[in-house]
């Protein structure tokens, strides 16, 4: 990928934005884990309480059944999940990342072949792409911002999109499931 | 809606409390747990960041959105709405910068405006999350899961266009 964008570059004849944009791509990285790191370290020290209290094994164990018919394999990782989907539904990104962080670590530990993503990581991952969402907030915040005369008209058909997009997250993945194996 | 996390978060506390468990050490180590990930974390998210960042200065992505223009009007979605789907998987705060754009330019409850409004809310920054979560597990090959991302969105954005043609 980077490649292709060198070489985009020189035929552009923009070869010096290369290295410019090269240099912004790695700073973003230290913008970004530095926005993560704080919500990070709270959530986590969250979920470290509840999980002293008992209170993530309960939430495990009631959304086991549902999220093992999409994730056989799911194991200790439906506590993350459940948390991170739900954060995501509430539209709580902040506090949805750190989730799909620890879930995505734990569906990986559970997969022997380390560096490969195994299908229940790929499922999560691509429900993650589809966001039920209760609120787009920012959306509506943005529509609200250039005088719509009603923000919220677009929160109907957006949630129902995207339950269409996360059925075809799951479909997609079962057929890729079936016939890459 | 405001309240729910802080409430949620002291009612938390409080049962623990009454659990008997030891709040702070217990946050102290959860906390600590999550350092090791996050250093981890940075390597990997240069390297794609980095990627992402010189696949749109190239131009690449544009190029993208002009190949694809006529196959998105081939599914019923307008041309004007190419280059925000093209965008929308690489950059949350680009989107809304172009949603912004267009909702002056159409009108914010035009046709365009709604069909880009729903665009944006029911699809993610898919290869922003794709990139934050493999690299914290330390995946290389995400195999068919960008895939099915992609599709998941194009079915949100096609779905979405529908319901604004039908419902409004």
């Amino acid at each position: 990928m980077i490649a292709i964008g060198i070489l985009l570059c020189a035929v552009n004849g923009r070869i010096e934005a290369a290295l410019t944009a090269l240099t912004a791509g790695a700073d973003r990285s230290i913008e970004l884990l530095l926005a993560l790191a704080g919500s990070y370290l709270l959530w986590m020290g969250l979920v470290n309480v509840a999980e002293r209290a008992g209170l993530t094994e309960r939430l495990a164990k009631f959304m086991r059944k549902p999220l093992r018919m999409l994730m056989p394999g799911i194991g200790d990782a439906a506590a993350p999940v459940a948390l991170n989907l739900s954060a995501n539904f509430l539209g709580l990104a902040n506090a949805a990342t750190p989730f799909g962080i620890e879930a995505a670590k734990r569906l990986a530990a559970h997969n022997g072949r380390k560096s490969t993503a195994s299908k229940e990581l790929c499922m999560f991952l691509a429900l993650n792409a589809s966001a039920v969402e209760l609120l787009p907030t920012s959306v509506i915040a943005v529509r609200a911002a250039c005088g719509s005369a009603d923000p919220y008209s677009i929160v109907l058909p957006t949630f129902i999109s995207s339950l269409f997009a996360s059925a075809a997250a799951i479909a997609a993945c079962k057929f890729f499931e079936a016939y890459k194996g | 809606m405001n309240y729910a996390v802080p409430i949620a978060v002291a009612a938390l506390l409080l049962f623990a409390a009454v659990k008997k468990v030891d709040c702070y050490a217990a946050f102290a180590e959860g906390a600590s747990e999550a350092l090791p990930t996050l250093i981890k974390l940075l390597p990997n998210l240069a390297a794609m960041l980095a990627a992402i960042a010189i696949f749109r200065a190239s131009g690449a992505a544009d190029l993208l959105a002009r190949l694809f223009a006529p196959l998105l009007g081939f599914i019923g979605i307008p041309s004007e709405l190419a280059g925000l789907l093209i965008l929308r998987p690489f950059s949350g705060s680009g989107a809304l910068a172009m949603l912004t754009d267009l909702l002056h330019e159409h009108g914010t409850d035009s046709f365009i405006g709604l069909a880009a409004s729903v665009c944006v809310g029911s699809t993610e920054t898919i290869f922003y999350t794709l990139t934050v979560y493999c690299a914290a597990a330390g995946i290389r090959k995400a195999r068919y899961a960008p895939a099915a991302a992609l599709l998941s969105g194009l079915v949100g954005a096609v779905s979405g266009i529908a319901l604004i043609r039908i419902m409004f």
